[in-house]
């Protein structure tokens, strides 16, 4: 074969190659697009024409109201309850992490984060459900907080172990305990890499539908007041809607989609962009 | 003066932290122990028929109850692996554009997007999968190769509905693609920049130069299309929007079916008018969790060996 | 008679709004070697990456002047890069085999350039090895994984792979700065054989070996070059301060 010859193919090949790379990306990326477009031409005309009742009404006013406040509520609940747990847990992965607690707790965190988010619920159901007879916003805010708790953890130890060794023997050699230098030093400086965690961890709780399934219960008719009663939630009544004969509870269901991307866009968005340095290239 | 030495030498990070992680450690337990204790009496009714037959039938009398989870679990590997076949040129390709090619101005919105996509609430897929992607499918995919491609077997079941095995393992492979492929894409940044260069210095085009690269990358392609399919195992709602609901052990593409976490996610609601149907559903979570146990140690361990193995 | 292989005219380069390389003009003679020495930061390896454009590689390098190959341009707009640097070859700091063979390493060029033949490439390997004095080490175990060899074998072999597609120029930026002693010793060696038949730009940190192997020596400090001359002259008799400042260690 001739040299020519050769270069020719080759410089061939890397065209199709680039072809081929670029259009299994674009392919990869679509569905977003298409997602997105569907549910504003499906959801937008809904909304619009009930304007404001859509977000403040009950469900036969037309509204998803109450599953709005049910959502604020399962998510603020969870968040309260998974917190704590999450930030301590977090820390000693930090602190130990060559320890094996502190290397199994690391582990586990990572375990849990891939947990199959129904089979969450279903405990849930068992636990807390059956023996209080009720579904309940706090068996709903269980199972969430149950998810959130690894995100938040893995988030929490990931923040502070990017924090240089230095802060740290600095404030040992001030004679602080190791109580106060994690919790006063390190914390403080892995201030926003913690909170990115904890919206992060919110926003993805406010957007889960299976842990919910056989917890929460759902409540669209009035809006939800006792954490010890049912509630509803915007995905819940989604998946609902989704599956009943009746186009109109379809409308409904796509103008609660916008909401719910809405809502969710707008938190990760400026999160993602904040981070926009941390990515590796 | 004794005393407030001792309480020097107490840890008060410990004493605030370990309880923490002792909830966390009875939680993992207790999740793992309830769900056996759940299943054992379905286990001890129906022995290994359970999870190698395929039936359902639920009586009000619990002698005449039968159950055999086969077909959700196959199911749920099934579809599973429909969804890693799809993610696994996508996200390397989006792994390779996105380090090689994109212009600058593209890197960051690519990449966001793809974190958007991974992190979007699943039932969001679900609705479009039900609505839009099914019904587009079916009219578009699947009428046309069972017209045409019916003698071979994957292909000849008649796509009455769209909703099937096909149409799940798709809408999985949508949503676990940039999973996938942040793993991946971190991983091919992570590769020295000297053997790139090496490779360039050759003369080696960029054809030439990706595909000795992408070997160094292997380990982390395997473990990211592994957690992908742990991923894939435990989605709910959005695939039992889409997959038909129904007990049919087959490899046929466009028959509809079930996924264990669909099956729970179908049956929990009815399962206590039943005797046993609700330990035979903790039995199949029960398998849920320890499938998905293995392959995501499995997944993050290879992960976790192969940076490990870059960093030094 | 030495002919000039190599020159720049002119050359300036920008990182982003930083210049890092200012108005060099450089000649390159054919078969002999030259080393560029320079505390770090200086440009010394910024500049022997600009001689088979492998700076093309970093987003925002801007690059004015010209860089010619025997009269020939490299930076104009008709020439094959690819082509260009299968002409001129390098060897970097860093040993880095690609994790294959050590037969596929070799080869690796030559099958890439067009070279299909079996008994062509088992020639050409041999030959490289020979060249690079790794082939008694491993001639047995050729399909042993090229990463298992030790460091200085592994850059031995990066040599190999670089001189098994017959470059005109060979480009090694500080070669040896990974390497025990026994190891650089060997690679020195390999350099001046090497210079029968190649023409060398050698970057390196050490002055020791810069004078022991060098025909030539370009003295780089920020960015600049400060002097250029035959390796004994500028160690010997230096003209600038700078240059007689950093070889007698005062600074850098």
């Amino acid at each position: 074969m001739s040299p020519i010859k050769h270069k020719t193919i080759r410089m061939i090949k890397d065209k199709i190659f680039l072809f081929i790379v670029g259009a299994l990306t674009l392919l990869a990326i679509l569905p977003l697009f298409h997602i997105i477009i569907s549910i504003i031409e499906k959801g937008l005309p809904i909304v619009l024409e009930r304007g404001l009742t859509f977000i403040t009404g009950t469900l036969s006013e037309g509204g998803i109201g109450p599953a709005i406040v049910g959502t604020l509520m399962l998510t603020a609940l969870a968040t309260i309850i998974g917190l704590p747990l999450a930030f301590l847990a977090g820390a000693y992965a930090y602190e130990f992490p060559n320890s094996f607690i502190g290397r199994a707790t690391k582990m586990l965190l990572q375990i849990m984060l891939e947990f199959p988010t129904i089979l969450v619920g279903t405990f849930v159901m068992g636990i807390l459900v059956i023996p209080m007879g009720t579904f309940s916003a706090l068996a709903g805010a269980l199972a969430l907080a149950l998810i959130l708790t690894p995100y938040v953890a893995v988030y929490t130890e990931e923040a502070m172990a990017e924090i240089p060794r230095i802060y740290k023997e600095g404030g040992y050699a001030l004679g602080c305990t190791r109580a106060q230098v994690i919790f006063k030093v390190i914390t403080k400086m892995a201030k926003k890499g913690i909170l990115t965690g904890i919206l992060i961890g919110m926003a993805k709780v406010a957007g889960e539908t299976a842990p919910l399934l056989f917890t929460a219960g759902g409540l669209y008719e009035v809006y939800p007041t006792n954490p010890l009663e049912p509630v509803g939630a915007i995905p819940l009544l989604i998946y609902t809607l989704v599956q009943s004969p009746s186009i109109e509870d379809h409308q409904i269901a796509w103008g609660a989609s916008l909401i719910m991307l809405i809502i969710f866009l707008a938190i990760f968005i400026p999160i993602r962009y904040s981070l926009k340095d941390d990515i590796k290239l | 003066m004794d005393l407030k030495k001792l309480l020097r030498k107490i840890d008060e990070f410990k004493i605030i932290t370990l309880p923490a992680i002792f909830i966390v450690f009875i939680l993992f337990v207790l999740i793992l122990g309830f769900y056996f204790f759940n299943a054992l009496p379905a286990i001890e009714r129906y022995g290994i028929d359970l999870f190698i037959t395929n039936v359902w039938k639920a009586a009000e009398e619990p002698a005449k109850e039968v159950y055999g989870l086969a077909a959700p679990i196959w199911g749920s590997i099934y579809t599973a692996t429909i969804a890693v076949l799809i993610a696994l040129p996508l996200s390397i390709c989006y792994a390779i554009f996105v380090n090689d090619y994109a212009p600058k101005k593209l890197k960051y919105p690519l990449i966001i997007i793809s974190d958007i996509m991974a992190g979007l609430p699943t039932i969001i897929y679900g609705i479009w999968g039900a609505f839009i992607l099914v019904p587009l499918l079916r009219d578009h995919i699947m009428k046309f190769l069972y017209e045409h491609f019916s003698f071979i077997p994957l292909f000849d079941y008649p796509p009455l509905s769209g909703y099937c095995y096909l149409s799940a393992g798709i809408l999985l492979g949508i949503m676990v693609t940039p999973f996938a492929a942040a793993i991946i894409r971190e991983a091919y940044a992570m590769i020295p920049s000297v053997y790139k260069e090496g490779l360039v210095a050759l003369g080696a085009t960029r054809y030439e130069t990706t595909k000795v690269l992408i070997k160094y990358i292997k380990p982390a392609i395997i473990s990211g299309l592994i957690l992908a399919f742990g991923r894939a195992l435990g989605e709910t709602v959005a695939v039992s929007l889409v997959i038909g609901n129904s007990f049919n052990l087959t490899y046929k593409l466009f028959a509809p079916g079930y996924t264990i976490s669909s099956l729970i996610a179908n049956q929990f609601g009815n399962a206590v008018l039943y005797e046993y149907m609700t330990s035979v559903l903790y039995s199949a979570g029960l398998v849920l969790f320890v499938v998905g146990l293995i392959v995501n140690i499995i997944g993050l361990y290879y992960l976790k060996r192969w940076r490990e193995h870059v960093s030094h | 008679m030495t002919k000039i292989k190599m020159e720049t005219k002119n050359l300036n380069l920008w990182y982003g709004e930083k210049q890092a390389l200012f108005d060099i003009n450089l000649p390159i003679y054919e078969k002999k070697i030259t080393a560029l020495i320079g505390p770090s930061g200086c440009g010394k390896s910024t500049f022997l990456r600009c001689l088979n454009r492998l700076n093309d590689l970093i987003p925002n390098v801007r690059i004015e002047g010209e860089v010619l190959l025997d009269g020939k341009n490299i930076y104009d707009k008709d020439v094959d890069v690819y082509e260009l640097r299968k002409r001129v070859g390098m060897v970097f700091q860093k040993p880095n085999p690609f994790a294959m063979s050590i037969y596929d390493n070799v080869a690796f060029g030559p099958r890439i350039h067009g070279i299909k033949d079996k008994k062509e490439l088992d020639k050409i390997v041999e030959w490289a090895l020979k060249k690079a004095a790794l082939w008694d080490e491993v001639k047995d175990e050729l399909h042993k994984n090229a990463l298992s060899l030790s460091g200085g074998q592994q850059q031995r072999l990066c040599i190999a792979r670089a001189i098994a597609v017959k470059p005109e120029v060979l480009l090694m930026d500080e070669p040896t700065s990974a390497l025990d002693p026994i190891s650089t010793l060997k690679i020195e060696e390999l350099m001046v054989e090497l210079a029968k038949d190649y023409t060398i730009v050698v970057v390196t940190h050490n002055m020791q070996q810069a004078s022991r192997v060098s025909d030539y020596t370009a003295f780089f400090l920020m960015g600049k070059l400060i002097e250029f001359g035959e390796t004994e002259q500028i160690f010997l008799n230096p003209q600038k301060k700078e240059t007689d400042d950093y070889i007698s260690g005062r600074f850098g």
